[in-house]
């Protein structure tokens, strides 16, 4: 690794002592300057970077990653853009490609995102070299806009995906030993806690009722929908036009999240009150107040499935059936 | 197959002589011809009138011709020649004596020379020899299928179509022919372009009124038997070329359901001119639309005999909503089942389908006077569609299926004064063989027919089957039944009684 | 089913025989009451094979019933996937195509001529008869009241969310594959209960059957584990469950392995681990139980346990290495979607791209199982009372199929069967305690009850008395018995509504009310099939692979089996790009004929222009610098066809294929597609590389000719301006008489 580090920048130092281009020296400049990290940029080394000729590719990040521009993405991507040129520059990379990785902070140079006309931030542009093996007819550097947080492995495709075919050194992650012995400690402190306090956990685990009452909910969640909601990220209420509150969404195959909470308490109500009357009415000992109760839990048991209905007749124009007295 | 034999056996006993059996197999009646073989000069044709019919997609041909024995002993055998490719396309060739038709026909056999030869013959054979020097006069019809060839071979979607079709304007003749016509009848008075013959006779050739073309009259006493001058017409045609290259069709007699099953299975092609580019929906939707003429088909009208019912109309992929069916009365007036197949037929294009329909035995089926079980069944020979433009079948296969354990099958086909379109009995080719279904033991009997070369004029016709049916032969099924359920009961009562538990229990 | 049927004659206090032969008659009914109700479509309609899958499955069942069971198992299909093929054989399910090649087997023995169609056709219809007398067994198990199971028989049996995938004509494999589910589930309880080998065995084959029918057998074989470990942790462990789940595991494991299909998968993927490991720790288990018979002393079994513990880690840490080093293959991409729900949209557009791996919107369910969705909680309620073995399946098969089905709406066929055991668990308990005639005596209230213990539920805490008034019993079961009535309506609706069509015929109906059938799709593929050489090469969206093989009977480019995504994308780029740029993709896919599908002049919505966007999506998938989703987008940001569509759109094949032509159809008026509900531009496109070569009856199928390289080496277009050019001087030159040679 090393030595090939070695003997490659022997040849590019011979190169750049023989031949009497000054890009190479440019390319070795910067090469040199950047310690295996992307290079940070200002507005002067910037246009000398990019100036033609040259006959290398370069990368280039316009960020703004100081806390008062409030620029997250800026922020967060910066980590994963050093990951990449991390990864390029100690990777083994096919000699002939000669790519370099350089970042420009918005604070260093206002001047070349005025004249790039750029609203937005981050922006990464890659420059083709305009001679050499490689080199392109266009020299307009290739833009990528960044839509949302991006990953480094996207951008790293996309970037390879336009230089010259031929093996690129993957994208490798320094592993992060601080999470995993983190996470080994919290497991075992879990497990000792759970030992140490079991004889006090496992009447509680034991109860039935509890596992009883975690399954119903689980399944009044899942059956009113609530995974839709999970995935397809809908608004919980809307408006209706006249300023009001809609509750219920149109059409059969969207729902708000309020509107299923309002269904889940519903098939609540009403399975509670098939219970009720299941298992509750009948150990009753008065007649006169078991009578009460099944009046009452048979009435509700009623108005809510009638109300279900109706609501369900809004989702779904022309169904037919109905109960009194909704 | 043991069946098959002992059927041809009883049949070869019990035959009389108007039925032809269902074993009389043509083959073997043929007589090999040498090469070089000319029909005797036994005979001299007086008069020859040739009536060429051309209003439909194939050609119908009449020939009137005065046949006089020039020979000094009684003839009984009038050669007829035709070219080697024409040959193979006559079809339901049928000869009678004019004068007498309700005589009926005369038995024309084919006779099989090698390839090489350019003209074959069928030798006619008359009822009683011609004595010498007198006269008969001969009715030859038959129809020439798939003469016609389409010019242009390739038009445009909304363009009319053009049939050219080529024959000699000498009729062929084994004999000397003293003198002749030919009467051709077109469909149409567009015909853009028609041979002028030079020569043959005094005065502009042929002679035209409307859309009747005459060749001749001719003189040719001096002309050698067999000299040919090519002749061509060509004319608008603007309607489908209709030719089914197969045709199957079942018969299923159900003696406890008094029902008669027919099935059709087609597989039709249109001979007409193909498209020069391709379909186009927007210009077939405009031309439906204002109803012109065109070469594809549109529908097809089945009219089926009274008291059919519940008709379907399938193809390869399932039911055709595209059909109306009009259910006639009984007795006389006959319904009609209208199909659309699912896209119209241009030229070219080919479309397979079937239709069935359901009729009630009772009209088709009698006892024979007399007999104890043997029934008779009379029922058409072939249906099919009913349209101006007519249809060409070039091979028909008949099968009827008969009830199970039917014996002594024999069959015929019912002559009447005019021709049925059937060609002689001897080239229909018949077999028996065993159809198994609806958990029949040992299958039923079906008796196959198999014609080929045939038009839609052979509608009319009619077949005659009569066979032996004993009550045991009804009672068969329902025992066999019975005693199957049986079997399976006992042996499922014995299953449930066994014990196959490890431990006592 | 004639054992089950004799079963129930020895099952449940029934050695009075009047019992059993009025159950068995009532399930006799039930069982045609599930057949009948799903035959509307037969009736509507005909016997014919619907959508898209079923297709292929009857093509696969016509090759097995020709060419033998041999030839099947190695089909290798070159009229697929044109050029690469397909190895079909090694690559399906075959239990549905054999099952139906048996019965069809059997039928033509006992010479009765039934088509194979018509066995395809009414095969679904009759397995959920057996499904329902499979769940009247299942619940049978669970409650110790008779109605229990007729009920949920009925539930079964009529139920829209079994009945959307079982009509007669969907044949597809969940048609055998859910009364498989049922049986096995039924066969395992009975093996947990009584421990016995010969059910295990019983349950390793109907798995081994269940695998060879459906992809969904993963389901089993994760669910039967996690019953097995839940029952661990309870500390419930039994002989009867070690012997059970033992025979199970090793005998359906073999059983799963003979299918060419899944082969090694249960030892090298992930979806099967769960099953491996709750073997292993099963044995641990076992052996510590068996230790501890011998040897007393609390600090031995402590070590015991401890011991078992770290062993069981350790297996575990095993099993996360192997799968990180790649000898077991990750969680396949469906089944992984659906812990991770966001996976498939990312990284198998294609998955995500089919209708029914959408999640699931609170009206589908209410839709498919009416009142019995807010009855199944009451009925998972009832199991913790007394919670045995098999309630302890009940609560976890609930609760996990409850999830599933929320994730995709398909696997609302797995949550249907325990809806209805929990549902008519509930309903018989309210009417065995509501119509019992005999008023409860007051010496009844002091006598303790059987379920009266104190790790019970609360409610379960006061011994049972029962329902005195006649009012109140008459109230609840005049109640219970209109909701049912309501349901039996409510299913017969949805079912003749919406599952029974279909989607190759298409109804509509006359101004007068008759039904008119629009039979589009089927005039096109027969006139493929009967019009053009019989190995030319149909392109078309994947969606109408099947179908063009099975009715066409054409080879195909890319079909429903979508096991080449690159393939797709392919088809998906020639669809969306320029002539020029399809031009060269078709030629060298050999392709004759293109096939798209427009809904533009009848209104009719599922065409291919709406599907548009995916071919887009699955194309940029793979070359995302030539085909970017963006450009089909106005500015902003809509979806259009109409004059402000983008060049793109305009320039693609798929939107020149789709209108051209159709302004003339107007005449002189503005041309208005009828879904897009957009007035089109006033110039249609023009066509160069592709000619129109037959149209359906009302446009819906428009199948186009690709045109050979020009005689004269020109390009297309050229060629084109050129007889465009030329066009009146062929005409006129028609016009002259044509002279005969004729001498």
């Amino acid at each position: 690794m090393r030595i090939l580090q070695f003997f490659l920048a022997l040849a590019c130092f011979f190169s750049a002592a023989f031949s009497t281009n000054p890009p190479t020296d440019k390319f070795e400049k910067y090469q040199l300057l950047s310690h295996s990290t992307s290079v940070k940029l200002d507005d002067s080394s910037y246009e000398d970077l990019v100036s033609k000729p040259r006959d290398y590719y370069s990368a280039i990040i316009l960020t703004a990653t100081e806390a008062r521009y409030g620029c997250v993405i800026c922020r967060e991507f910066q980590s994963e853009w050093e990951i990449i040129s991390k990864s390029w520059n100690e990777g083994s990379k096919p000699d002939d490609i000669r790519l370099l990785f350089g970042s420009l902070d918005f604070s260093m140079g206002k001047n070349t995102f005025q004249k790039l006309m750029l609203q937005t931030a981050p922006v990464v542009l890659v420059f083709p070299p305009t001679n050499g093996p490689h080199a392109k007819i266009d020299s307009a550097p290739l833009r990528f806009d960044f839509t949302g947080p991006v990953s480094a492995e996207q951008l790293y495709t996309w970037i390879t995906r336009h230089l010259p075919a031929g093996p690129k050194p993957p994208l490798v992650r320094p592993t992060n030993y601080m999470r995993i012995v983190s996470a080994v400690t919290l497991a075992m402190g879990f497990i000792t806690l759970v030992t140490v306090l079991s004889p006090y956990i496992l009447p509680v685990i034991r109860n039935r009722n509890l596992w009883a009452a975690l399954s119903l909910i689980a399944i009044l969640l899942f059956t009113s929908g609530h995974m839709f909601n999970h995935i397809r990220k809908v608004p919980y209420v809307a408006g209706d036009g006249k300023g009001g509150i809609s509750y219920f969404a149109g059409g059969f195959s969207n729902q708000f999240g309020m509107e299923t909470q309002i269904i889940a308490s519903i098939y609540g109500v009403l399975s509670f009150a098939t219970i009720a009357l299941a298992m509750k009415v009948p150990r009753i000992a008065d007649k006169r107040t078991q009578q009460l109760v099944i009046i009452i839990w048979g009435t509700v048991m009623l108005g809510m499935y009638s109300f279900l209905l109706s609501v369900f007749k809004t989702k779904n124009g022309g169904y037919p059936f109905f109960l009194p007295p909704f | 197959m043991r069946l098959f034999a002992a059927a041809a056996v009883v049949c070869g006993l019990l035959l009389p002589s108007s039925v032809v059996c269902a074993e009389s197999d043509l083959s073997s009646t043929r007589v090999q011809l040498p090469n070089d073989f000319t029909p005797p000069q036994v005979f001299k044709n007086l008069n020859l009138l040739r009536n060429t019919n051309l209003e439909k997609g194939y050609v119908r041909e009449t020939v009137d011709v005065v046949v006089e024995n020039v020979d000094d002993k009684p003839q009984r055998e009038y050669y007829l020649p035709f070219p080697a490719d024409v040959f193979g396309k006559i079809g339901g060739l049928e000869v009678r004596d004019k004068k007498s038709p309700e005589k009926g026909r005369f038995d024309a056999e084919a006779i099989e020379t090698d390839s090489s030869n350019d003209i074959n013959y069928y030798v006619v054979q008359f009822p009683d020899a011609l004595a010498p020097s007198s006269q008969i006069t001969l009715r030859i019809s038959y129809s020439v299928l798939s003469s016609l060839s389409p010019l242009p071979a390739t038009i445009h979607q909304s363009e009319q179509q053009y049939l050219a079709y080529t024959f000699s304007a000498y009729a062929l003749s084994a004999y000397p022919v003293d003198n002749q016509k030919t009467k051709l009848k077109l469909p149409s008075v567009n015909v853009p372009d028609y041979t002028t013959t030079t020569g043959l006779k005094s005065g502009q050739d042929p002679e035209r009124q409307g859309s009747v073309y005459t060749y001749g009259p001719y003189e040719t006493a001096k002309v050698a038997p067999g000299t040919q001058y090519p002749v061509t017409v060509r004319y608008e045609f603007t309607k489908p070329v209709l030719t089914a290259h197969l045709l199957e069709r079942d018969i299923e007699v159900s003696h406890w359901g008094g029902n008669l099953a027919t099935e059709e299975r087609y597989w039709l092609r249109n001979n007409g001119s193909q498209l020069e580019k391709q379909f186009s929906r927007l210009e077939w939707t405009v031309s439906t639309y204002q109803g012109f003429p065109t070469s594809a088909l549109r529908e097809l009208t089945f009219p089926l005999k009274p008291g059919s019912v519940d008709p379907y109309f399938t193809d390869d992929i399932g039911n055709v909503s595209t059909s109306r069916f009009r259910p006639g009365k009984v007795p006389n007036r006959d319904g009609s089942l209208e199909l659309r197949p699912r896209f119209p037929i241009f030229g070219g294009w080919n479309y397979s389908f079937r239709i069935g329909w359901n009729n009630d035995l009772s009209l088709f089926l009698r006892k024979a006077i007399g007999s104890s079980g043997t029934y008779i069944l009379k029922v058409p020979f072939i249906e099919g569609p009913k349209n101006p433009e007519g249809i060409q079948y070039e091979k028909v296969v008949v099968r009827v299926i008969l009830p199970e354990g039917a014996r002594n099958v024999q069959w015929e086909t019912i002559n009447g004064a005019t021709s049925n379109g059937l060609p002689s009995l001897s080239q229909i080719h018949s077999e028996l063989n065993d159809h198994k279904t609806f958990m029949d033991t040992l299958g039923r009997t079906a008796l196959t027919l198999t014609i080929e070369n045939l038009s839609d004029e052979a509608r009319s016709s009619e077949l005659l089957i009569s066979y032996d049916y004993t009550l045991w032969d009804g009672l068969r099924k329902p025992v066999t039944i019975t005693a199957g359920l049986f079997t399976v009961f006992v042996a499922l009562w014995f299953v449930g009684s066994l014990d196959v538990s490890i431990k006592k229990r | 089913m004639a054992s089950p049927s004799l079963d129930v004659l020895l099952k449940g206090n029934s050695s009075r025989n009047v019992r059993g032969l009025l159950r068995i008659i009532i399930l006799c009914t039930i069982a045609a009451a599930a057949v009948s109700s799903r035959l509307f479509s037969v009736i509507r309609f005909e016997s014919i094979i619907h959508e898209f899958d079923p297709w292929f499955n009857f093509r696969a069942t016509k090759y097995l019933v020709q060419h033998g069971f041999y030839k099947f198992w190695d089909w290798f299909d070159d009229r697929t996937w044109h050029p690469l093929g397909r190895v079909t054989g090694g690559t399906l399910y075959p239990g549905l195509m054999v099952t139906s090649g048996v019965i069809y087997h059997v039928l033509r023995f006992l010479t009765i001529p039934v088509d194979i169609r018509n066995i395809c056709v009414l095969l679904a219809p009759g397995f959920s008869g057996l499904t329902a007398l499979a769940m009247y067994l299942l619940t049978n198990e669970m409650s110790s009241s008779p109605s229990a199971g007729l009920l949920a028989a009925v539930f079964m049996g009529i139920t829209p969310g079994y009945i959307s995938r079982s009509v007669a004509g969907s044949y597809d494999n969940e048609a055998i594959a859910i009364f498989l589910l049922v049986f096995t589930f039924y066969l395992w309880i009975k093996a947990v209960k009584n421990g016995s080998i010969m059910w295990g065995t019983l349950a390793a084959l109907f798995y081994g059957y269940m695998v060879s029918a459906w992809g969904g057998y993963v389901f089993i074989t994760n669910l039967i584990p996690l019953h097995v470990f839940v029952l661990l942790c309870m500390g419930r462990y039994t002989s009867r469950v070690y012997i059970s789940y033992t025979t199970w595991y090793a005998l359906g494991t073999l059983a799963s392995m003979q299918i060419p299909f899944v082969g090694f998968l249960p030892i090298r993927n992930s979806d099967h681990m769960s099953a491996l490991g709750v073997f292993g720790l099963l044995q641990l288990v076992a052996f510590a139980d068996f230790v501890r018979g011998f040897v007393p002393g609390k600090q031995f079994q402590k070590l015991l346990t401890a011991m078992i513990l770290i062993v069981f880690g350790f297996a575990l840490l095993g099993l996360v290495l192997l799968t990180v080093s790649g000898v077991i293959a990750p969680w396949s991409g469906r089944f992984y979607s659906l812990w991770d729900t966001g996976y498939a949209k990312v990284h198998i557009p294609i998955i995500a791209s089919v209708s029914e791996h959408q999640p699931t919107a609170w009206p589908a369910f209410f839709f498919d199982l009416n009142f019995l969705i807010w009855l199944f909680p009451a009925g998972v309620y009832l199991c913790f009372r007394q919670l045995k073995d098999e309630h302890v399946f009940v609560v976890i098969y609930a609760v996990l199929s409850s999830y599933f089905a929320g994730v995709m709406v398909r696997l609302m066929l797995t949550l249907t069967p325990v809806v209805c055991v929990a549902a008519a668990l509930a309903v018989s308990h309210i009417l065995d305690t509501y119509l019992v005639a005999s008023k409860p005596s007051e010496a009844s209230e002091t006598k303790p009850t059987a379920d009266n213990n104190q790790s019970g539920l609360r409610s379960t805490r006061n011994p049972v008395v029962g329902v005195y008034s006649y009012l109140s019993k008459f109230f609840i079961s005049a109640m219970m018995i209109v909701y049912l009535l309501l349901f039996v309506s409510h299913c017969t609706w949805v079912t003749s509504n919406a599952y029974s069509s279909p989607s190759v015929v298409l109804a509509s109906r006359m101004p007068d009310g008759s039904q008119h059938i629009i039979d589009d799709y089927r005039e096109a593929y027969y006139w493929l099939r009967q019009n053009t050489p019989a190995n030319a090469k149909i392109m078309s969206w994947w969606d109408y692979g099947y179908q063009i093989g099975g009715m066409a009977d054409r080879p195909t480019l890319v079909d429903n089996n979508t096991w080449n995504n690159t393939h797709i994308a392919t088809v998906g780029k020639a669809m969306s790009s320029r002539e020029e740029v399809s031009y060269p993709i078709l030629r060298q896919h050999d392709v004759d004929y293109v096939l798209v599908v427009f809904g533009g002049l009848l209104g009719y919505s599922g065409d291919d222009i709406n599907k548009f966007l995916w071919m887009v999506r699955i194309a940029e998938g793979i070359w995302p610098d030539e085909v970017k989703e963006r450009d089909y987008f106005t500015a902003r940001g809509e979806y259009r066809v109409d004059d402000e569509a983008t060049p793109t759109m305009r320039n693609s094949l798929m939107y020149k294929m789709s209108y051209y032509n159709f302004n003339s159809l107007f005449g002189g008026g503005q041309a208005v597609d009828r879904v897009r509900g957009a007035r089109l531009p006033a110039e249609g496109p023009q066509l160069t590389t592709v000619e129109e070569a037959f149209t359906s009856e009302n446009w819906i199928i428009r199948i186009y000719k690709v045109k050979d390289l020009d005689n004269f080496g020109r390009d297309h277009s050229s060629a084109v301006a050129f007889d465009k050019g030329h066009k009146k001087k062929r005409a006129t030159k028609k016009k002259g008489p044509r002279v005969l040679r004729t001498e």
